[in-house]
């Protein structure tokens, strides 16, 4: 193996590698050069647009203030993720075994699943004060709505007379939810997980944004403020970069587990 | 029985609604949560107080242009980009990134980006067409690849070209996914026209409750978000009657 990387294949695959990122990434080198060429073409000030050029030195000379943000954001992020998971498959499973329950507290949930949940953001922050605990609760209270609706329709999404089958045999409904209705609900669970991780981190960020705070969305808010907008513009790129990991590693679990449980 | 059983859903539904009123009325009028949660009757004396109708009015009117100018602009490039690059193959993944990373730019950046890109007063359309077009590519990508294999077999087998098999086959059989990915982005462009709004508008919902915030305008700020559920839920409601017509003419 090593001896057909020295010779005439090493530099085949190595073309192969460079037309395979370009096949990957067209779009994302297009959003730069464009960039680039905009703010030399304008001839802007640094302060009105900085260069992608700028950006990247600002990211590379302080990356203590980046990573320290950064942490802080992705902290609040998983925590309120977790919860909202929590809480959303929780009420799903419990909604699940009353329908009582479940016709009471389904239609509201489904509402506001379809109103603009982030404009609660600022009465959340008025409620439980400027801290980040109420971070954490805020994204707790946004990936609850996709947590909860998929669960509830993974739960009922059964394979065809399997539900039958089930009682037939007289299986207890807490038996029927643990060997049928909870694995037929986890690739609900894995969407949910890959909408809900998107937007887990845009909510820590805009309630750090509103509420100045600490993290990622706090940065920007500041530098933007003070006029340091390769910082800024830095913190956008780092946020976006999170962001980006963040759906690609939930896509990838979410194929895998469509996979494994279909 | 099965009328009877849709009349029980539709009572515990109304129940479950009244139930979650009638608990925000409580919480507000014993202070459960403090003097920032107002009860229910005191939001809702607000909102509809015929003095405040010119301010509600002003803020709803320019928040529904700045809306559905980025959903129409959001939702052609998703479907101009999806459909190039399902035409374009070679481009897909390339695209395929390009769209999740444009979408992943935190909102709260988007908006000084397009404050500087177009002006003050376009950027809530800005922000709100990327959030759109993100959610229209995907369900467009999908779609167009929804048609079945026997169908693209059979066009093949009578020679039809490239375009014709996109127009008579692919695209129709995506349009049930375009209405469903066009509903679905109904609140994700209402939520950016709001977040677009921050970043200096003259007018607008989203100025309502950013300034009601700050100045600690309790009434007014849940008065102007409870209005941005209720525009929310009136557009929902329509684009969910129109998907129907959609699903039953091309599935």
């Amino acid at each position: 193996m090593a001896a057909a990387a020295l010779d005439g294949t090493g530099s085949a695959d190595r073309r192969n590698i460079v037309i395979r990122f370009f096949v990957l990434n067209w779009g994302i080198l297009l959003i730069l050069v464009a960039w680039e060429g905009w703010v030399a073409a304008n001839d802007f000030n640094p302060i009105v647009m900085p260069s992608p050029q700028g950006v990247f030195m600002d990211m590379v000379s302080n990356p203590g203030i980046y990573v320290e943000n950064t942490s802080v954001t992705l902290f609040v992020a998983a925590v309120g993720l977790a919860g909202g998971l929590a809480v959303g498959t929780g009420l799903a499973i419990l909604t699940w075994f009353s329908p009582v329950l479940s016709g009471l507290v389904s239609p509201t949930a489904v509402l506001f699943s379809s109103v603009p949940v982030v404009s609660l953001i600022p009465i959340i922050a008025r409620i439980l004060g400027y801290n980040m605990a109420t971070e954490i609760a805020i994204v707790v209270i946004i990936t609850f709505f996709p947590s909860f609706v998929f669960t509830t329709a993974g739960l009922r999404d059964l394979p065809h007379g399997s539900q039958d089958l089930f009682s037939v045999l007289g299986a207890s409904r807490r038996a029927t939810l643990r060997r049928l209705a909870l694995p037929a609900a986890v690739p609900n669970m894995a969407i949910a997980l890959r909408l809900a991780a998107a937007h887990a981190i845009l909510a820590a960020m805009i309630a750090e944004f509103l509420m100045g705070t600490t993290g990622l969305g706090y940065l920007f808010a500041v530098t933007k403020q003070e006029f340091l907008t390769e910082r800024a513009f830095g913190t956008s790129v780092v946020a976006t970069a999170i962001s980006v990991a963040a759906f690609l590693a939930t896509s990838h679990l979410e194929r895998r587990i469509r996979a494994r449980f279909t | 029985m099965r009328a009877s059983s849709r009349l029980t859903a539709i009572a515990y539904g109304t129940a479950g609604l009244a139930g979650f009123f009638a608990l925000w009325q409580v919480i507000g009028h014993y202070q459960l949560a403090g003097l920032s949660w107002p009860p229910l009757t005191a939001v809702l004396q607000y909102l509809f107080d015929p003095d405040r109708h010119a301010l509600f009015l002003r803020a709803i009117d320019a928040t529904l242009r700045s809306t559905v100018a980025g959903y129409l602009i959001g939702a052609l490039t998703g479907i101009a980009l999806a459909s190039t690059a399902y035409t374009l193959p070679v481009l897909q993944r390339g695209s395929d990134r390009f769209a999740a990373v444009v979408n992943s730019i935190p909102s709260i950046a988007l908006g000084p980006i397009f404050l500087i890109l177009i002006s003050r007063e376009a950027t809530p359309a800005g922000v709100a067409s990327i959030h759109v077009f993100f959610i229209v590519y995907v369900s467009m990508s999908s779609g167009l690849a929804s048609a079945s294999q026997a169908h693209e077999d059979l066009f093949s087998a009578l020679g039809s070209s490239r375009l014709k098999r996109f127009l008579r086959l692919n695209f129709p059989s995506a349009v049930p996914a375009i209405v469903s990915g066009l509903r679905l982005s109904w609140p994700a462009a209402l939520i950016g026209a709001i977040i677009g709004e921050w970043f200096g508008a003259p007018r607008g919902i989203g100025i309502l409750i950013i300034n009601s915030m700050q100045n600690f305008q309790i009434d007014l700020l849940w008065s102007a978000v409870l209005l941005a559920a209720m525009v929310s839920l009136f557009f929902f409601g329509l684009l969910t009657l129109a998907e129907r017509a959609a699903y039953r003419r091309f599935r």
